[in-house]
């Protein structure tokens, strides 16, 4: 297959383009989901094919095809002709044209660490231990429905470039969650473990589900399901917030990874997913956040869902400070648009849905890094009346990154140092900059870990991405709820 | 060319029936020709000239205790990969518990073709960059930065099983969207866009003149207090809380657990009678797919009619459940999503917008909605962003351009306080999936809870 990517990226430069790049891809999934005992839920997709993309006086180009291993080489000449054909088509309209960094010829390998191989754990054991965790949220009158997800994902790429990259992949993740959906009273609340939306997914092998304990954890999220169906709703007014880290990952990835994209900046995603208000006059001189607040983008980190050998231009991984100490210090980019903050290297964030998407710039793993203080202490050292809040039920920002309102799926009130009563549907509001600078503490290293989300929508047509956010739980002091 | 002819595709999928060694076998093979270009400020930013194919099989094992089933799906055509395919579905199926609510597949119906709308199919780039040359002109005139898209896409499909079913049909869809915004950074852009399954019919100049218009007129934004506003909704922004339906709410599984706006409502009188929501795939300027994911013929399902909400669109599996009508509105089977309605049309009214707005003393008139989404499920109660033009309406008349701002709101609540349909449809999205054929609306108290500066 890598042969494939250099015919392709060949055959552009033979058709006129100046430069080219190719990806060969062969995606693997594994999808099962169970509901209240029954698989509602089997799917083995597998997708494989080839996507061409050239620049032209400026102007970029793609086509993309399916094959395999039998006719890739037969459809990758008429791509590439195809791609530097839209290339021109549309090119005459460029007002600048799009010049990449530089960035040297890249030739290596790189596997995702895998104790365990997903795809080889028998269907058996997947679905006795989805059955197992079924079973922990039986008992409740209240409970409507129990589901169970595991999700397997395998990603082969072989790369090629204009530039001389020759790069092969293989990123494993696996992932799982169960959800246990309660209705009395009128009221129908959902807890899910160990977070929302289908679970956690961790780039890794089965050994990723087996440290989750899904069974030890069913009943737990039965019963506040349950409960939460007569809890009082969360109450409105100023009061302190701690956030869990499961919905700090939303946090930080709406409010931190989508407004510092640069190509949002730079008004590439205004047709659909907005802008930014982190604008270049403000890179280095803005608070973000309070001192306590430094976010990390790492797309070397262990576990991380963009953690990889190179990206889709084929730039290598790295690591890199977005928010230090408070103050805003840097973009994620691709090649394309780093030189509009006077960088000479990609941070290596472009990348594709699939061999059928052209790269965009995307989040990567973006981590709030850990304080110093332990969770107990938190709750010692918080006034009664403060709302410890977690898991995501819904969210919404504005398309600048500015005025968000997100909703947990459940809340306890802070009481003598502790958690108290539970208190339904959560739901804080605030903006980006003043969210940030009223963090006043961070949980220590030990408290710290990583939340993946495995559909990030962006682009216009729409690509979904996966990336991580680590976090540990953290306080927000002054903080809107509404209801 | 991907696209198959139909008889291609119909033996592509019968050999794979007559292969499989399961009980009952369903095939899908769903086609897709896209061609799309998106544009920035300084001009087209990213294209596409691609296709894909989606073949999945459906493996079911009948016992004793129920039915055993699983999917698998395939990128390719290749015959070593499609019985890969096979076996990969055999053997999750073969795994799974058996499900004594499955059902047998059902057999043979009547579904009338259709085949892409040419002209569509073929949109090349170069007419895709003459849409694009027209609106950066008149962005640059109007001081304005463009970005959008222009896209062509057609699909085919086509279902198979061993109990005698077969259907096919295709879909094609035009689309072509401008956000114009000032260069000065002095308000929010201005949002426009149009769909069609005919690319002639896409008007590419009025899409031009409402984004630019809106644009210009948006510049300095006035801040106003978040309250509750007498508010009309341009197509698009009603898109936004409408969509939410189709995603939630609307469904038979949704009712079942009681998690839907239909619990306890179902034939109550609490919206205006004018007020009438179909799901409805055959829409002649907005077709769905005739036939659902299980080759089942989709009925047209009045959803809100005569001020009440009508029965959930259903599957095989949930009609029978509930007793009532397989409306044929099921996910490819089996699938962790019960039946939605996928085709949303709300019917026009007979008020020109002008009218709409000239029944407001003191309100809104809003363009768009972002990211909206969902906060509870029984009220459907949402929250989003103003975006892409929202304008003071005093004394009957738009006046000034004011801040975005957020809402929380139930639909339930604000479609009872609906006093105005608009006589024009437009075919519109959001920002997630799906679009519904829809007019404006005039509601009262809509309520806002915060505000932004731009």
């Amino acid at each position: 297959m890598q042969a494939v990517a250099q015919l392709a990226v060949d055959e552009a430069l033979r058709a006129g383009a100046d430069y080219a790049d190719a990806r060969v891809q062969r995606l693997s999934l594994e999808e099962l989901a169970m509901r209240d005992g029954s698989l509602v839920g089997a799917d083995a997709p597998e997708s494989f094919g080839l996507g061409v993309r050239v620049l032209k006086n400026g102007a970029w180009g793609f086509a993309a095809a399916p094959g395999n291993h039998k006719d890739l080489a037969d459809v990758a000449p008429g791509l590439a002709r195809r791609s530097v054909k839209a290339a021109r088509d549309l090119g005459r309209l460029r007002r600048t044209p799009v010049e990449l960094v530089p960035q040297e010829g890249q030739v290596g390998e790189w596997y995702t660490p895998v104790e365990e191989d997903p795809f080889q754990v028998s269907l058996e054991e997947k679905l006795g231990l989805m059955r197992q965790a079924d079973e922990s949220m039986r008992g409740r009158d209240e409970i409507v429905s129990r589901v169970v997800n595991l999700s397997l994902r395998r990603e082969e790429q072989w790369q090629a470039s204009s530039d001389g990259a020759r790069l092969h992949q293989v990123l494993v993740r696996t992932g799982a969650g169960l959800a246990a959906k309660a209705s009395a009273h009128g009221v129908v609340e959902r807890r899910s473990y160990p977070a929302s939306f289908s679970g956690n997914q961790i780039s890794g092998g089965f050994e990723v589900v087996r440290a989750m304990d899904l069974p030890g954890n069913g009943g737990r999220m039965r019963d506040e399901a349950a409960d939460l169906c007569s809890a009082p709703l969360c109450p409105e007014g100023v009061r302190t917030l701690i956030l869990g880290g499961s919905q700090l990952c939303l946090q930080i990835h709406e409010s931190v990874g989508h407004p510092t994209e640069l190509d949002r900046v730079l008004g590439h995603e205004m047709d659909l997913a907005g802008a930014s208000f982190a604008t270049r006059n403000h890179l280095r001189t803005l608070d973000y956040g309070s001192s306590c607040v430094n976010l990390q983008a790492d797309s070397t980190l262990a576990g991380g869902l963009d953690t990889r050998g190179w990206d889709d231009d084929c730039v290598p991984s790295g690591s890199w400070p977005i928010v230090q100490a408070g103050v805003f210090k840097g973009y994620q980019t691709n090649r394309e648009v780093a030189s509009a903050v006077d960088e000479d290297k990609s941070r290596g964030c472009s990348r594709a849905e699939s061999w059928y998407d052209p790269p965009i710039v995307r989040i990567t793993n973006l981590s709030l890094q850990p304080g110093n203080m332990s969770f107990d202490d938190m709750l010692a050292d918080t006034e009664d009346g403060a709302i410890f809040a977690d898991s995501v039920r819904t969210w919404s920002i504005d398309q600048r990154r500015v005025n968000f309102q997100f909703t947990c799926e459940v809340a306890r009130e802070i009481q003598g140092g502790r958690l108290g009563r539970l208190l339904r549907r959560p739901t804080y509001q605030g903006n980006t900059t003043s969210f940030w600078g009223s963090c006043d503490a961070i949980c220590s290293p030990e408290h710290f870990h990583l939340w993946g989300i495995a559909t990030c929508g962006k682009g216009n047509p729409m690509q979904v991405a996966e990336m991580t956010h680590g976090a540990a739980p953290s306080r927000f002091r002054e903080i809107q709820f509404i209801q | 060319m991907t696209l198959l002819s139909a008889d291609h595709a119909l033996e592509v999928c019968q050999a794979l029936v007559d292969a499989s060694p399961a009980d009952e076998t369903e095939v899908t093979l769903q086609s897709e020709e896209d061609r799309f270009a998106r544009f920035s400020p300084e001009g087209p930013s990213q294209n596409a000239d691609r296709e894909r194919h989606w073949l999945s099989i459906r493996a079911r094992l009948h016992t004793e205790a129920g039915w055993k089933e699983a999917r698998a799906t395939v990128g390719t055509l290749d015959e070593d990969d499609a019985r890969a395919a096979l076996g990969r579905a055999m053997a999750l199926a073969g795994a799974a518990a058996p499900d004594p609510d499955r059902l047998p597949l059902a057999g043979a119906v009547e579904i009338p073709g259709s085949a892409p709308h040419r002209p569509t199919q073929d949109h090349s780039f170069r007419e895709k960059a003459e849409w694009i040359e027209a609106a950066m002109s008149r962005c640059a005139q109007a001081e304005l930065a463009p970005a959008g898209l222009a896209r062509t896409t057609v699909y085919t499909r086509t279902l198979i099983n061993s109990a005698g079913r077969v259907a096919e049909g295709a879909l094609s869809r035009a689309h072509f969207s401008l956000t114009a915004s000032p260069t000065d950074g002095s308000g929010d852009a201005g949002v426009a866009e149009q769909t069609h399954c005919d690319v002639t019919r896409i008007d590419v100049d009025e899409v031009i003149s409402r984004a630019v218009d809106r644009g210009t007129r948006g510049r300095n934004p006035k801040p106003i207090p978040a309250q509750e506003y007498t508010v009309v909704l341009e197509p698009l922004a009603v898109s936004s809380l409408m969509l939410f339906l189709s995603y939630v709410g609307l469904g038979a599984e949704e009712l079942h657990l009681k998690a839907s706006p239909l619990v306890g409502r179902i034939g109550e009188r609490i919206f205006p009678e004018d007020l009438q929501l179909y799901d409805d795939a055959g829409h002649v300027d907005h077709p769905g797919w005739r036939f659902d994911g299980e080759g089942t013929p989709r009925s047209r399902v009045a959803l809100i009619s005569d001020g009440a909400f009508g029965l959930p669109v259903t599957d095989a599996r949930w009609a029978r459940t509930l007793d009532l009508p397989d409306t044929g509105h099921s996910a490819p089977q089996p699938n962790s999503k019960g039946p939605a309605p996928e085709n949303l049309v709300l019917a026009a009214g007979n008020e020109s917008m002008e009218q709409l707005i000239s029944g407001v003393d003191n309100g809104l008139l809003i363009s768009q909605f972002h990211y909206t989404n969902l906060m509870e499920p029984r009220d459907m109660i949402l929250t989003g962003m103003t975006r892409g033009g929202t304008f003071q309406i005093q004394g009957g008349k738009v006046t000034d351009s004011v801040c975005n701002l957020r809402f929380t709101q139930s639909l339930v609540e604000a479609l009872k306080q609906v006093t105005g349909i608009g006589r024009r449809q437009e075919i519109v999205g959001a920002l997630f999936d799906g679009e519904i054929v829809c007019p404006a609306l005039r509601l009262d108290g809509f309520r806002f809870t915060s505000t932004t500066e731009i």
